[in-house]
């Protein structure tokens, strides 16, 4: 068992990193809104899948007859995260505009609130089954689609017996380039402020001149643009997608979240990376068809004894 | 002298680097009505959160007849005894006035589920008592044609007189008023004197929370005056009145002694 | 934000309302002869609704009475049964599916592996459900209210993750041959015919329906309301409301359980996909649409979700033009009625008039969402809670 264990270590680490990069960028979704709105946004799920698909429609139309390398693979990796993140938080913010902005107007409790969300991604998922994915792929809707290879699974160097790959540095490089971005954007700029500043005291932020819709809309833009990042990883790394993909993804994201502390920008990078390690290091235990457990055990543990997570709850502070 | 009713001991409470309440000491008698007075601000409700195991004290202890209290759950407070109204109404606006009391005077009955979905005797027996029970409290304070009526659409002085009822419902040994008066009219303030007489005189201590200078010196046997968090003065009606400290608190600080 | 004018002037909902307003108003005033005279309608409506007559519209491709049972019924006891939860105590929860998993394991494993008489399995199954339920709502009922909605949904997912990678209860090939219920001789033999089975559901309805009548005009449903409005001010009147939760989530878990064991009972075969988080979330779809709190409603909210699905199945002009099955739109259907209802009504369709209230003013258990909207106060605040 100890020996399973110390021999599986080094690969779980690094396939740990590379869920927990992609879990990462998720959470910032729900970490945002939930830090403006205080709504579990449960169809951020979908807004994932959705990136997971464009990337898949952009990469099936390039086709590369081998893997790319050097520029090439550069100009299309860049190609396909511009292009999800523009779709992916495109639907975010028609999602805003759908299923929250109606009941934000009216007060709606967030009992309410939550109950639209899980009507969003119900209907998300199954329009994507039954209408857009036949639609675009001309197979059957429910079915696993599998991408092109976009990125050879070198390894680039190893540690002990893990291999690290190209496509592993890709994933980890990238995350950890958006999270940054995100980090100075948030912090440093004017849009940033106004997000902060509706967090904590919605009604001051009103008074001080910040338009609570227009920060609400790039709340969810930007959460949304990171789920379409997410999504290009997820589907570049793992080569298939499929219409329900962010159901249980979107769990373990949203436990990310509250393990880092729910509405805090590092606090998800954080939360991220550790439920990944947690779950694949459980995994050579308990057998990787055990993970989802772990990771919702996670959750439930983390709930019970630490609710504002690893770093707390920053964007704000911990309200009922 | 016989064991204060409440008692407070040397309690502070903290939040963070402000201090709400420094070393209070307050000592109620059986059967007093003792008025807290003091500008907004300066620990008067903080005092009734404390007693009623909204705060655990950050110092000190709370006495309630000799045992202590702080760091007891708060429906287990009310069921040794204490009950309290709130400064900005509380009731459950959506159920009937009837209701709003029954869920008081449920605070000491039994049954359970098991006891309610057979429909046994004794849960038949508590409902119809709780029923008696309510019924006789809106009587005595004065709503009795209101029981049907949603909370929310009672006027603002019945919505207050139901929250007294609501409270005498737990049958408490110590009742808490926190600021009954706010938004009654002159008549509507000489009733609730008289109700929070009727109160005292039914066996109850009544500890109050007044900003109305002419209620809190025609009903409170004796008065106490925070200011900051801390305790000023303390006597009976009059000796407070003309207490300089406290015409300083008032004067100094706010205008809220009108 | 508060008061009505919620809904605009233009909306079909509202006249829809406006019936039901009338209707329930003449209930309320009804006399007790009137309303028994109601009550034995209905009972004499379920005893004849599997007529063939009535089949051949309601059903006409599949045996009616066999829908009667699944989905129709059961989705009924599972409404009832989360509306204990959802509606009554004003707790999120998206896992409910995981009693009703609990209920027909026991079932199917006491029964199979040591061949215990089905009744005694189906009391097992309860007891089972109801002991989950407990362990799971104790350490996360203190949790605000979408915490809770997540862990449920996340213990849900364990249950049947679990179920599925656990080889002494069949794996991800479930079990097969669960015993019948054993018969009641000279009185009902339980085969393959479908008739018992619906007696027996909507014997299990009407009990769930009596007791969670009687609850709700008790001690323990003015409480669960109270918790709903202001469970502060209910703590501080004496309302012990974690015990309450709990006992909300318990009685909940039960109703799922039962449901569970009678369907395992008929179905002869289980499986860890019998019970996916889709089942929870149409469940909860059922009772928002019909009414969270009123049990008229949510019985009709479960009766549309679980029949217009089947019904629709058999309109050859609309699989003509869909081109499939249209019974494969309703979850897409289910969500987007989510969506509208909440923004809509979303008191749902028969809802019960309080909770109409509190749904419009933003309490109901949970307060309300950020940006533009503050809530109530926040002095007594949830940090005092420990």
């Amino acid at each position: 068992m100890l020996d399973d264990f110390l021999n599986q270590f080094l690969p779980s680490t690094v396939g740990g990193l590379v869920f927990g990069s992609i879990y990462a960028l998720v959470a910032l979704g729900y970490t945002m809104v939930y830090g403006v709105l205080r709504l579990i946004n449960f169809a951020h799920s979908e807004i994932f899948m959705i990136g997971t698909f464009t990337s898949l429609v952009v990469i099936t139309a390039i086709a590369p007859a081998s893997p790319l390398t050097g520029i090439a693979l550069f100009g299309v990796m860049l190609l396909i995260i511009v292009l999800s993140a523009a779709v992916s938080g495109g639907a975010a913010i028609l999602l805003e505009l759908v299923a929250y902005r109606p009941l934000r107007r009216k007060g709606a409790t967030r009992l309410t609130a939550l109950i639209s969300a899980i009507g969003a991604s119900l209907f998300l998922q199954e329009l994507f089954a039954l209408v857009i994915i036949p639609w675009l792929t001309g197979k059957p809707g429910r079915n696993q689609q599998s991408s092109p290879r976009l990125v050879d699974r070198d390894t680039v160097f190893s540690i002990g017996n893990a291999d690290v790959r190209t496509d592993h540095i890709i994933v980890v490089v990238a995350a950890v380039i958006m999270m940054i971005a995100l980090d100075r954007l948030v912090n440093r700029t004017k849009i940033g402020r106004g997000i902060r500043a509706t967090a904590q005291d919605p009604e001051a932020a009103v008074l001080m001149g910040v338009s609570i819709d227009n920060i609400v809309r790039v709340t969810f833009l930007l959460g949304g643009a990171m789920a379409g990042v997410a999504g290009a990883l997820y589907l570049m790394e793992f080569e298939n997608t499929v219409y329900n993909v962010g159901f249980v993804l979107g769990i373990k994201a949203f436990t990310a979240a509250v393990l880092g502390g729910i509405g805090n920008l590092r606090g998800a990078l954080l939360g991220g990376i550790v439920l990944g390690l947690i779950e694949n290091w459980g995994a050579i235990f308990l057998g990787s068809e055990w993970k989802d457990v772990i990771a919702f055990t996670v959750l439930v543990v983390v709930l019970m004894f630490r609710p504002t997570g690893i770093l707390g709850e920053s964007l704000q502070k911990a309200r009922a | 002298m016989s064991t204060p009713v409440l008692q407070l001991d040397n309690v502070t409470m903290r939040f963070g680097g402000v201090v709400a309440l420094r070393e209070a000491k307050i000592s109620i008698a059986p059967g007093e009505i003792f008025a807290l007075i003091g500008p907004n601000g300066a620990g008067k409700t903080t005092v009734f959160n404390v007693v009623t195991g909204v705060y655990q004290p950050t110092e000190g202890q709370v006495l309630f007849n000799g045992t202590r209290i702080d760091g007891t759950k708060r429906f287990k407070i009310t069921k040794l005894g204490i009950a309290r109204t709130f400064q900005n109404i509380r009731l459950f606006h959506n159920m009937s006035a009837l209701e709003n009391v029954m869920v008081g005077a449920d605070a000491h009955h039994k049954t359970g589920a098991i006891g309610a979905t057979l429909n046994l005797p004794w849960h038949r027996k508590e409902e119809k008592r709780g029923r008696e029970l309510a019924r006789e409290l809106l009587d005595f304070v004065g709503i009795p044609g209101r029981m049907t009526e949603t909370a929310k659409n009672l006027p603002y002085g019945d919505q207050r007189r139901l929250e007294i009822a609501r409270a005498l419902a737990t049958d408490p040994k110590l009742l808490l008023l926190d600021e009954p008066a706010a938004g009654m009219n002159p008549a509507e303030k000489e009733a609730l004197q008289a109700l929070i007489r009727k109160i005292r005189d039914s066996g109850r201590t009544v500890l109050l929370i007044e900003h109305d200078m002419s209620l809190v010196m025609g009903v409170s046997d004796r008065v106490a005056v925070l200011d900051f968090g801390q305790l000023i003065a303390e006597g009976l009606p009059h000796e407070v009145q003309t207490n300089p400290r406290v015409i300083e608190a008032y004067l100094g600080v706010s205008e809220d002694a009108s | 934000m508060k008061g009505n004018g919620v809904t605009g002037n233009a909306n079909p909902l509202r006249r829809v309302g406006a019936l039901v307003d009338g209707a329930r108003d003449w209930w309320e005033h009804a006399k007790a002869w009137q309303r028994y005279a109601v009550y034995l309608g209905a009972v004499v409506f379920a005893l004849i609704l599997p007529a063939p007559a009535i089949g051949t519209f309601m059903s006409p491709g599949s045996d009616w009475t066999t829908v009667l049972i699944y989905p129709i019924g059961t989705y009924i006891l599972l409404a009832v049964g989360l509306n204990v939860v959802v509606g009554q105590a004003g707790l999120l929860d998206l896992g409910f599916v995981a009693f009703f998993a609990m209920g027909g394991y026991s079932v199917a494993y006491f029964g199979t592996e040591y061949g215990w008489n089905y009744w005694a399995t189906a009391v097992m199954g309860i007891a089972m459900a109801a002991v989950s339920g407990v362990i799971l709502g104790a350490p996360t009922l203190r949790l605000r209210g979408d915490y809770l909605a997540i862990v449920t949904l996340g213990f849900g997912e364990i249950v049947r993750i679990t179920a599925n990678n656990t080889d002494e209860i069949g794996g991800a090939r479930g079990i097969t041959n669960v015993p019948h219920p054993t018969d009641i001789p000279g009185v009902v033999d339980f085969g393959l015919l479908p008739a018992p089975y619906y007696y027996l559901i909507v014997i299990a309805i009407v009990l769930v329906i009596i007791f969670s009548v009687r609850l709700q005009k008790s001690r323990v449903g003015r409480a669960w309301a109270a918790i709903r409005e202001d469970e502060d001010a209910a703590e501080l009147m004496g309302v012990p409301t974690f015990k309450f939760k709990l006992l909300a989530f318990a009685i909940g878990a039960m109703i799922g359980g039962l449901a569970g064991g009678l369907h395992a009972g008929r179905a002869v075969f289980i499986e860890p996909n019998t019970f996916p988080f889709i089942l929870s979330a149409t469940i909860l779809a059922a009772v928002v649409l019909g009414g969270a709190g009123n049990l008229p409603g949510v019985i009709l909210g479960a009766f549309v979700i679980a029949w217009l699905p089947e019904r629709f199945r058999e309109v050859n002009w609309l699989k003509d033009l869909l081109g499939r099955d249209p019974a494969e739109y309703r979850i897409l259907l289910f969500g987007g009625v989510l969506v509208l209802m909440m923004a809509l009504r979303p008191e749902g369709l028969l809802p019960s008039r309080r909770r109409k209230a509190e749904l419009h003013e933003g309490t109901g258990g949970m307060g309300t969402m950020g940006a533009e909207v503050t809530g109530p106060d926040t002095d007594v605040s949830t940090e005092a809670a420990k």
